[in-house]
């Protein structure tokens, strides 16, 4: 089949999503499709450019391509899915969660105007109409779906995808417990900075660039970790699998996440993975000592788990192999025989 | 964003007002709601847009279309048929002329030489005789910003009178249920009928159908629950169709606890009526709510409610016929009755939840106060990204791009 794999593209951001469709693309050709990505930039503010950015999807052709018909296209996260197509499957990573359950938070974008407020509505209408035209509609977890089904009324079938391709191993249950994330408010880094500088033996490696390192960067010094808070920033496969081979555990505590690969990352490599109570779709697999450790919010909690992991290695080692069998179900071949069948 | 909200509430005893009350607490947590008092004629200072429930009964909205008229706003339209509303507040305001304006503006020159008829006493009052055949929506909905609506049938309705603004169906919210001990009023098949006990809500066929549903289940009873209106006698038609006393429990007003424990006993719940003004049912609600099986006429809103839940009776020569067969299947087959208060209750969970149905009321506010806004800056945005590159407003690629802005509710 022709596929075509749509994707946003942020200018100059790399992130999950990102590394979900390239491989995507790179699995599909893999069993002989011939698959493409296919890219726009999107800029979501100011004031309306969310919608006639977005818009920008809805002029596309993709029914054609050189001559040739395109079978079906993958959508994965707002606004790709308002492009137009017959057979339209949407692979949902996540809907414009400024207008939903972000909106009001510090993480919000629609002010209190009216015309505020309507732009808000205007999203959520868009959502509804092109999410609506899907002839398929998966998420990419239930935390996803959950979300999608109350704004818009409509169900999707659950549909993790596997995470990116690395020489995942277990080197040594190490010293340090390692974050991997685009470094933004909503990953709530900060919150491991918190407990790091509370128990004065716990090390932390930070891995992933975003617009929040100089804040947590000047965080880290405030509280004097200097030489136990490393920022890796982007990392090569090869080093990413050298530390999650070589890490105590993963840390991974955003807001109310979408899902993220990064757990399943954790378990590959025989890692447990520390979160928190309000994490969201980790919390889909990371249950609480069976493959990991789940804790309230707070600095002294993260610390006190932390703290723990490091004096019993035995039982870190037992849960990142639970872990493991959960993340070995989740394979390229289950997943695609569902998104194309 | 503040919101000024019209409506009757209680103490009054209507449906709007029992709605409004459960409304109002879950809409406040979305908007600033002011509610205005009864009487006001105008919403408080810094208001940003207007909410005005409207029905049939003058009684209770003539104060909220007043407001209306006043200032434009968000209208529930709870009733399509509002001609008895617009009577209220032309005839019964002596105001003959405000009448005959309305019935010529909706059905031309036959609407004002029937209204002068009526005015004359040359024939029955219109909204007494044929108010569905004249229903008078832009009465109202001239001076509507944006419509709610309850039902695919009142918006069709509103769409037909020519009303080209926003519309959105909201579903009626459900209440939550009680924790309450049902009331069995008897020890065999129960059903119950609750409202005012009238011909327009059928009561006449009820009975009829009851009648033989007796005869092969003699233990079953006939729950009326409700005022009896004034010209219908009830007692006459028991007589002339045999019913015994055993068979009818007999219930005037009761109150909300009562409703719902009555409720809450029976086994079969019937809700019939014609003609419908378009309005929906807070007993279907509350009966869904507690998983019972409905028996509805196929009309209006009550049409559309799934098969799944309901046994829809049509509205013709054989309806007493119809309904006592749908009551004698309900009587018989336990399963079934059990399977659609199943089916009811999981569409109260999920159509009519009260957080989700406050919601889209919140989006169909936020969209009439800062929709027109939106839709411009849009339109402005992507008319001159088209200019810069040559595209005439008048060429085929401008109208290509109109229709795929007009796909996804884009710039209108």
């Amino acid at each position: 089949m022709r596929i075509a794999v749509l994707r946003p593209q942020v200018p100059f951001a790399w992130g999950g999503t990102e590394i979900f469709t390239d491989r995507l693309v790179s699995e599909l050709r893999g069993r002989g499709h011939e698959a493409d990505l296919v890219t726009v930039p999107f800029k979501w503010y100011p004031g309306t450019q969310v919608l006639t950015q977005s818009f920008l999807w809805r002029l596309l052709d993709l029914e054609e391509a050189d001559g040739a018909r395109v079978d079906l296209v993958v959508a994965t996260k707002f606004p790709s899915y308002l492009a137009r197509h017959p057979n339209k499957r949407v692979w949902l990573v996540h809907q414009f969660r400024q207008a939903y359950e972000l909106d009001g938070t510090e993480l919000g974008q629609f002010g209190d105007s009216a015309e505020e407020r309507a732009l808000r509505r205007k999203v959520q209408a868009l959502d509804r109409i092109a999410l609506g035209e899907a002839t398929k509609l998966f998420a990419t977890s239930r935390n996803v779906a959950d979300r999608l089904e109350r704004s818009t009324g409509l169900e999707a079938e659950v549909l993790p995808h596997p995470p990116q391709g690395l020489d995942y191993r277990c080197d040594a249950y190490g010293e340090f417990v390692l974050s991997v994330n685009r470094l933004d408010r909503a990953k709530r880094i900060d919150l491991l900075l918190e407990a790091a500088a509370l128990d004065p033996s716990l090390e932390v490696v930070v891995a992933g660039e975003g617009p929040d390192r100089e804040r947590l960067e000047s965080l880290a010094r405030e509280r004097g970790l200097d030489g136990r808070a490393r920022f890796a920033g982007r990392v090569s496969p090869e080093e990413l699998a050298a530390l999650y081979g070589q890490c105590l555990a993963v840390y991974y505590a955003p807001v109310d996440e979408d899902f993220g690969m990064v757990p399943f990352e954790a378990f590959l490599a025989e890692k447990p993975v520390l979160t928190t109570s309000d994490a969201g779709g980790p919390l889909e697999i990371v249950s609480d000592r069976r493959t990991g450790l789940v804790v309230a919010p707070e600095a002294s909690e993260l610390a006190r788990a932390a703290g723990w992991l490091r004096a019993h290695r035995d039982e870190a080692a037992s849960l990142g192999r639970a872990g493991k069998a959960i993340a070995a179900e989740v394979t390229w071949d289950r997943a695609l025989e569902r998104l194309l069948g | 964003m503040k919101v000024a909200y019209f409506s009757p509430l209680p103490p009054e005893r209507t449906g709007v007002a029992d709605y409004s009350a459960l409304l109002v607490p879950a809409l406040e947590t979305k908007v600033d709601l002011t509610v205005v008092r009864r009487g006001s004629r105008r919403a408080p200072r810094g208001t940003d847009v207007a909410l005005y429930h409207v029905g049939n009964n003058p009684d209770a909205h003539a104060w909220i279309v007043d407001a209306l008229r006043r200032r434009p706003g968000v209208v529930v339209l709870h009733d399509f048929v509002l001609h008895h509303l617009v009577a209220g507040m032309t005839v019964g305001r002596r105001d003959g002329h405000g009448y005959l304006d309305a019935m010529e503006h909706e059905h031309g020159v036959v609407g004002r030489l029937l209204a002068h008829g009526v005015l004359d006493k040359r024939i029955a009052p219109l909204w007494e005789s044929r108010p569905a055949d004249f229903p008078l929506p832009w009465f109202v909905l001239e001076h509507a910003t944006g419509v709610i609506v309850h039902s695919t049938t009142v918006r069709d309705g509103a769409r037909a009178a020519g009303y080209e603004g926003p519309v959105s169906l909201v579903p009626h919210p459900a209440w939550p249920v009680p924790r309450v001990a049902p009331e069995r009023v008897a020890e065999g098949l129960v059903v119950g009928c609750f409202g005012v006990v009238n011909a327009s809500k059928r009561i006449p066929e009820l009975l009829e159908a009851f009648a033989p549903l007796r005869q092969e289940h003699p233990d079953a009873t006939l729950l009326l629950v409700g005022p009896t209106a004034p010209a219908f006698d009830l007692e006459r038609r028991l007589q002339r169709l045999g019913l015994p006393e055993s068979g009818l429990v007999r219930e005037e007003w009761v109150d909300e606890v009562r409703l719902w424990r009555l409720l809450a006993g029976v086994d079969v719940c019937v809700n019939l009526r014609h003609p419908t003004m378009g309005e929906t049912s807070g007993s279907v609600i509350r009966a869904l709510s507690l998983g019972k099986p409905l028996v509805v006429s196929d009309v209006g809103w009550f049409s559309e409610l799934p098969d799944a839940v309901a046994l829809k009776v049509p509205v013709d020569e054989e309806e007493s016929d119809v309904l006592a067969a749908a009551l004698e299947l309900l009587a018989s087959r336990e399963d079934v009755r059990e399977a659609m208060g199943r089916s009811g209750a999981e569409l109260a969970r999920r159509e009519h939840d009260l957080e989700r149905v406050a919601e889209r009321y919140a989006a169909a506010l936020e969209e009439a106060a800062g929709g027109d806004a939106v839709n411009e800056a849009v339109l402005r945005d992507v008319s001159k990204a088209a200019a810069d590159v040559g595209i005439s407003p008048a060429g085929a690629e401008a109208g290509e791009i109109a229709r795929r802005l007009a796909e996804v509710e884009l710039g209108r």
